[in-house]
């Protein structure tokens, strides 16, 4: 709860911000989805047969998997919010389509026969009778096809739309539960407030609910129209994926870059979403530049190359020349440290047997109760690899969720734990990495990733964003990861702060 | 003038209007009586082509209905449902403006004229004007009803059965009203009843029918005293040697009350032996099941005294 508090308190700002693209997002899909919904089943009150292949239709668009339907979107109008507003008013269609349809079937027949029989030209039968009368149907319809869209529109953070769904994916993706529950419970009261609200547009004159209506969309469309005009040109993006390092990096980027070359303006999407969808949106030109990890190139970007070596300067090759011949990208130097698996114990633990190095733990295997994500249990390059290249046979390993495998060693449950080696809980646990001195683990550096044609229009960047080449080492992610996730600093703060104390900025 | 000529309606497999021929003189009341079946809501329909004929013509002023513009036909043709189908989203004076508001008469126009209906059928405007319909009860919302068919001074007014679905009072009260329209307007009124009482009373002509076939049409007084056949002969033996009335009389009417408790009465027994039991013990139920109703003493008062107000 006091987690809760702080986060609020010190993130409330964006908080406000991801609430109000929330809104936004939701209501344009409503109201698009209305308008297309709406007018549909009017047209088709006379014609059931095909109004039957349209509820079939719209039914079986409701079947497909949001996630599938984001997939299979990226591919035709990209990332950001289009396809997130193209998704969310396939999903809202349906309801809204079915509500109005039966509304205006189920009319009493006699009032129907009395507008008939009194010669009511088609349009007033409609507006002055079918309508009005189908009206609380019509409502109830967009009622549930809003609490659909806003539970829906949490998944637009995946693919860079932002939105209260940023806060849930960053809890899911940095076990922070604080998060998590803010991200959920906002976007309860999103709905329960909505809700209320059409509700008492229902029971307005079909006039005054116009008006309220028309009013909200020239809002919205003033409020994006000026958001649109306020936002300085952004001659670069730079976008970084869910969690707190990618943030940091990306601000170190800004600052380097802004620092450098005071013309040129950059503009950081954090939390953008995942590897794939980074990596499609930067092909796509939607974003410039985002950090990416050597291993991660060699393991999903490219083709071919999986069995890479150990050797960090090799791996880094590899993947940049990959990178340069499959998808002509550019991929500047890496920094120091890496964020790959590692062993870890507890200090006391470490202490105790005079452990510095995995190879240190041949000597005292049968007193190693160790707790692992099941991932890394299975995973050649895990646990089965791991002990294969050391000779090592722990006396237990048990595979747990990786938010719970922290608690675990803290208790005392286990006393080795898988993890990577930048996570906060490493210096929150007062934890000891232990030094994979066979280079076993493949190696995982972070560089800037770019397109070459970024590279020919700025050439600048390279020498700029290269001056974090070798920079950063482990203990100091791990700082700066702990200041942002567990001590809630902002990530541009933290960003800059380093940079000054390692004279990269003035 | 309105002419059937050879009008024939058939609905799958089922002869509902058989080779109809009959004239409706221009300012008549017409009264269509039969029993359920007998094809008369049918005849009524056709007229504004709510139901098309199969066969045959039906002549409007010496012009085939056909050939009139529906629209245009339709708004010479006032309309009052059983039902009375007053527009539950609209307000009495927008329910009787309605037909006008399709013509485009202005605004103020149409208020006034709503008005001055409502005066005429003692509904004060100032208080019913703007009302809904579910506040009004039954037989105001028939007299609103009526008055939304006279709106636009049509020729013709047709009316379903209007006044089954009231109680007897009510009833009586909005057929003296209709006859008093009737005198005061000048239009045609083309009423259909499946009650050979209300067709006596109301109307100048009557055409009596059974199972789609014409019977007879005439006077009143033409066909109480020179029935075709027997069928109409039966129909009005009723109305000269009215049987002992019996509780299915008053439940015929509508009287009581939807109850659950068990019969204490059967619905052949006679209105005095009804009175007997309701001295002993108030109420009496009749019937089980969902026809089971509850009978009190003003009940059989109310139904006595309108009997007798007949």
């Amino acid at each position: 709860m006091a987690q809760i508090i702080h986060i609020l308190q010190t993130q409330g700002g964006d908080i406000v911000n991801s609430i109000g693209q929330h809104i936004g997002l939701s209501l344009i899909s409503l109201l698009i989805a209305a308008v297309i919904a709406i007018p549909l089943a009017i047209l088709l009150m006379n014609h059931e047969r095909w109004a039957k292949v349209m509820l079939q239709i719209t039914s079986i668009l409701q079947t497909i998997p949001s996630l599938a339907l984001l997939g299979i979107l990226i591919p035709i109008v990209g990332i950001g919010t289009i396809p997130s507003i193209i998704a969310l008013v396939i999903y809202a269609v349906m309801p809204i389509f079915q509500n109005t349809y039966s509304g205006l079937t189920t009319i009493d027949p006699n009032l129907e026969e009395a507008a008939t029989a009194f010669g009511l030209s088609r349009r007033m039968k409609l507006f002055r009778v079918e309508l009005p009368l189908a009206l609380p149907m019509i409502i109830s319809g967009i009622r549930i096809a809003m609490v659909l869209i806003i539970g829906t529109a949490t998944l637009a953070a995946l693919i860079g739309a932002g939105g209260l769904g940023t806060y849930i994916l960053l809890g899911i993706e940095t076990n922070n539960n604080a998060l998590l529950i803010i991200g959920a419970v906002l976007s309860a009261v999103l709905a329960l407030v909505f809700g209320a609200a059409i509700d008492w547009l229902g029971k307005l004159s079909f006039k005054k609910a116009g008006i309220v209506l028309l009013t909200l969309v020239v809002l919205i469309g003033g409020f994006a129209g000026y958001r649109k005009l306020a936002s300085p040109q952004a001659t670069i993006t730079i976008a970084g994926k869910m969690g707190s390092e990618p943030e940091i990096l990306i601000n170190m980027y800004k600052d380097l870059i802004e620092h450098d070359h005071p013309n040129t303006k950059v503009t950081t999407k954090a939390n953008f979403g995942g590897t794939s969808f980074l990596f499609k949106a930067l092909q796509s030109g939607s974003i410039d530049i985002y950090p990416e990890f050597t291993g991660t190139v060699l393991e999903s970007l490219v083709t071919g190359e999986k069995s890479a070596s150990h050797d960090p300067a090799k791996t880094y090759q590899v993947a940049k020349q990959a990178l340069k011949a499959q998808h002509q990208l550019a991929y500047l130097k890496p920094m120091k440290y890496q964020n790959g698996y590692d062993l870890a114990v507890t200090k006391q633990f470490a202490k105790k047997y005079h452990l510095k190095t995995v190879s240190d733990l041949v000597a005292i295997e049968g007193k190693v109760h160790a707790g692992f994500d099941p991932d890394f249990y299975q995973l050649k390059d895990g646990y089965p690899g791991l002990s294969k290249a050391y000779g090592l046979k722990f006396a237990s390993a048990k595979t747990m969720e990786p938010s719970i495998r922290y608690k675990a060693i803290a208790n005392g449950k286990v006393n080795l734990v898988d993890g990577y080696t930048t996570d906060p809980e490493i210096q929150e646990y007062h934890l000891v990495v232990l030094k994979d001195d066979k280079n076993f683990f493949p190696p995982y550096q972070g560089a800037p990733l770019m397109t070459e044609k970024l590279l020919t229009e700025h050439p600048e960047l390279r020498t700029t964003l290269n001056k974090l080449a070798g920079k950063i080492s482990m203990t100091d992610m791990q700082k700066m990861n702990y200041k942002v996730t567990v001590k809630h600093e902002k990530a541009a703060t933290v960003a800059r702060d380093y940079l000054r104390s390692h004279g990269l900025l003035d | 003038m309105i002419e059937f000529r050879n009008v024939s309606k058939r609905y799958a497999g089922n002869q509902a209007i058989d080779n109809l021929n009959l004239t409706i003189p221009t300012g008549d009341f017409f009264v269509l009586v039969g029993p359920s079946g007998s094809g008369k809501t049918t005849t009524l329909k056709m007229l504004n082509r709510l139901i098309a004929p199969t066969k045959g013509d039906i002549y409007f002023e010496d012009k085939r209905l056909i050939d009139y513009d529906l629209t245009q036909l339709r708004l010479q043709m006032g309309y009052v449902l059983q039902n009375i189908a007053l527009f539950p989203n609209l307000n009495i004076q927008e329910n009787i403006a309605i037909q006008a508001e399709s013509l485009g008469w202005p605004r103020k126009q149409r208020i006034e004229r709503a008005r001055a209906l409502l005066k005429q059928v003692d509904l004060d405007p100032d208080q019913y004007a703007t009302r809904m319909p579910n506040e009004l009860s039954g037989g105001e919302q028939q007299r609103v009803g009526i008055i939304r068919a006279l709106a636009i001074k049509p020729k013709v007014v047709l009316m379903d059965e209007p006044f089954s679905a009231l109680d007897p009072i009510s009833r009586k009260q909005l057929q003296d009203l209709v006859l008093q329209l009737h005198k005061e307007l000048q239009m045609t009124f083309v009423f259909v009843t499946h009650d050979m009482h209300e067709a006596l009373r109301l109307g100048q002509h009557i055409a009596v029918m059974r199972l789609g076939q014409l019977q007879q049409v005439g006077t009143g007084e033409d066909i109480m005293q020179h029935p075709a056949n027997d069928f109409v002969r039966g129909f009005f033996e009723n109305e000269h040697a009215p049987r002992p009335d019996t509780v299915q009389s008053l439940l015929n009417e509508g009287y009581g009350e939807t109850t659950t408790a068990p019969a204490t009465l059967t619905a052949t027994a006679t209105i005095n032996e009804l009175a007997a039991a309701l001295k002993g013990s108030t109420p009496v139920v009749v019937g089980t099941g969902a026809t089971a109703r509850m009978l009190s003493t003003p009940d059989l008062l109310d139904y006595l005294a309108s009997k007798e107000a007949n």
